[in-house]
């Protein structure tokens, strides 16, 4: 507040900006948004741990999926369903439990439910934007870095039309990166531990917190209070359960994807080679590193080597933006990489990922074909795909170089 | 930056209130409702001379589909399939063709012809069969009680009450219509 953050002209461009927001929240619909939702409004009714519970009564629920996120996202997710739910009434657990993919996208209320549930992203998404205003010092920087937060399309859409919950651990690796600008480097790893609460990937980065840490006390720390902050909320569920539906789901693993085979099952996973040359590059090369450049290489390398999901793509937005307002050559190639990037699953064989977002208009969208089958008609989509990722992981290995040979900050 | 402002509020504005506008716009025909739940043991194997023969009505006008879900075990169907659709005194209006070998297992298949205009409210059979498919290769469809488009229908010698659980499709007379009835329906649910 004694920086004047909700300047007059700051002001008016946020209640635009939460305008667009509550349109694409109220009008595209990604069906996530009601399984996960659906899974937490167990809290409420007092189930603890849901990973067995969904498995145990898979025969009694109409929706069969397990619950792939980790703990503090399904006490977060159902904590504020249980809040919210005595406005929405006994409608919001009915619309959650309706299994038919037609009636529950005619309801006539799920544009009160949708912008209800992603309400809290819209609190979140609105922190980061604030969130920003710290990296710079500047007046004019700061005002770019928020005004570009509240006005790009890109994280609109993947926040809002894909109810995007990996935002609460995008908000907490910033916070993390922000304790680390100001060389507070347990607060940093202390937030760093709880964004991997949320989704593990933070995790994969702290060999690098290790070698950037100055001595062996630090180090020491640098790994074990992140890995023991998530130990404390994933062990009271740790099961069968948790460990197939969460631990090792398909959404977590798939950060590994296999490479090159060097022959009997086993392969060279090319994401993970190059993160770990780096790795010992640093190691045996004793640099000081900008851990800030490092951890958007390292997001960079992991969306050129996976088949990732769209909503990953927002793990590194904030950071890219800090990256362009500081460096403004750099916008209109992190712009072009961006669009690659997205373009990628939205060409996916899954109307989810484009025409079915619009189904509350109309079901009569499901005639229409995705761009897959368009693609389709007249190239092999997968060979386009494989295109637009190739252009990707070029230009990200450009970006890349230039991020590491940067002297330190 | 006031650009980007204006930009980001113009794609949002399109991607809400126009973009829908554009893709309802593509669509040649819309369906008279949803299709009718089935029971997955309740069926009949269409084969050779076996067809079956089905009464139902239209509900709109310009009916151009029938569509219904149709069993291709193990894919094993390659023959022609074929739809002839008869108005109440037994005169061929039209006929529908697919290859077996485009049909998947449990597919929702439409079979696509001419629209007829005159077509609300107006009773219709068709026949679907697969002559040229052996023992081997048959198809099968589901079989409902009976509701108010699907009313009957005849299988070997015997006709019963009900039939296959089918959708009609129907021609928008104007892209516009299409595009005014996704959006009144839209803000009718809306306010």
């Amino acid at each position: 507040m004694k920086e004047g953050i909700f300047k007059k002209g700051r002001l008016k461009i946020l209640f635009l900006a939460i305008v667009l927001r509550l349109l694409v929240s109220g009008f595209l619909y990604h069906p996530d948004i009601k399984t996960f939702n659906f899974q937490s409004s167990f809290l409420k009714k007092g189930v603890v741990n849901i990973y067995p519970y969904l498995i145990e009564n898979r025969m009694s629920l109409p929706l069969k999926e397990e619950f792939v996120y980790f703990p503090l996202s399904y006490f977060v997710v159902g904590g504020y369903q249980a809040i919210v739910s005595p406005l929405l009434g006994q409608g919001l657990d009915n619309w959650l439990a309706n299994a038919d993919s037609v009636t529950s996208v005619t309801d006539p209320n799920i544009f009160w439910y949708l912008i209800f549930l992603k309400f809290p992203l819209l609190v979140v998404d609105i922190a980061i934007a604030f969130l920003l205003l710290k990296f710079f010092k500047d007046e004019k920087d700061k005002e770019k870095a928020f005004t570009f937060w509240l006005f790009n399309p890109f994280t609109i859409i993947l926040i809002y039309a894909f109810s995007n919950i990996d935002i609460y651990s995008v908000f907490l690796t910033l916070v993390a990166f922000l304790f680390l600008k100001r060389k507070k480097l347990l607060s940093a790893l202390v937030f760093l531990g709880l964004a991997a609460c949320f989704k593990a990937y933070p995790l994969i980065f702290l060999p690098f917190i290790f070698l950037k840490a100055k001595n062996t006390k630090q180090k020491i720390l640098s790994v074990l209070i992140p890995l023991f902050i998530l130990f404390l909320t994933i062990v009271p569920f740790w099961s069968t359960a948790f460990v197939q539906s969460a631990l090792v789901s398909g959404l977590t693993t798939r950060i590994f994807n296999p490479g090159i085979l060097v022959g009997f099952g086993e392969s060279i996973m090319m994401g993970l080679l190059i993160l770990s040359a780096l790795f010992f590059s640093v190691w045996l090369h004793k640099k000081d590193i900008n851990l800030f450049n490092y951890w958007v290489v390292f997001l960079l390398i992991i969306f050129s080597f996976s088949h990732f999901h769209i909503s990953w793509l927002l793990w590194i937005a904030p950071f890219l933006l800090i990256l362009i307002v500081k460096n403004s050559k750099l916008t209109w190639p992190v712009v072009l990489l961006c669009m690659l990037a997205l373009a990628i699953p939205l060409l996916y064989e899954d109307r989810n990922m484009t025409i079915s977002l619009f189904r509350i208009y109309t079901t009569w969208y499901d005639l229409l074909p995705t761009p897959f089958a368009v693609m389709e008609k007249f190239y092999d989509p997968y060979n386009f795909q494989s295109i637009l990722h190739t252009l990707f992981a070029g230009g990200a290995g450009v970006i890349s170089y230039k991020l590491l040979s940067e002297k330190k900050d | 930056m006031k650009k980007l402002i204006w930009f980001t509020t113009t794609f949002i504005l399109f991607v809400i209130f126009v973009f829908p506008a554009l893709m309802a716009s593509t669509i040649n025909m819309t369906p008279s409702g949803v299709q009718p739940g089935y029971k997955y043991d309740i069926r009949l194997s269409i084969y050779k001379e076996r067809d079956i023969k089905q009464e139902f009505v239209s509900r709109e006008k310009n009916l151009t589909a029938v569509a219904t879900s149709i069993r291709n075990p193990n894919l094993k169907n390659k023959k022609e399939i074929i739809l002839n659709l008869y108005d109440e005194n037994n005169t061929l209006l039209r006929t529908s063709l697919l290859s077996g070998k485009n049909i998947e297992d449990g597919d929702f298949v439409k079979f696509v012809f001419e629209p007829i205009n005159d077509s609300a409210d107006v009773k219709y059979n068709f026949t679907l069969s697969s002559p040229d498919s052996g023992l081997g290769e048959t198809i099968e469809v589901f079989i409902i009680e009976p509701t108010g488009e699907v009313l009957n229908y005849t299988y070997g010698e015997e006709t019963k009450e009900g039939g296959v659980p089918l959708v009609t499709f129907h021609k928008p007379s104007t892209k516009w219509e299409i595009v005014k009835r996704v959006y009144s329906n839209l803000f009718s649910r809306l306010l």
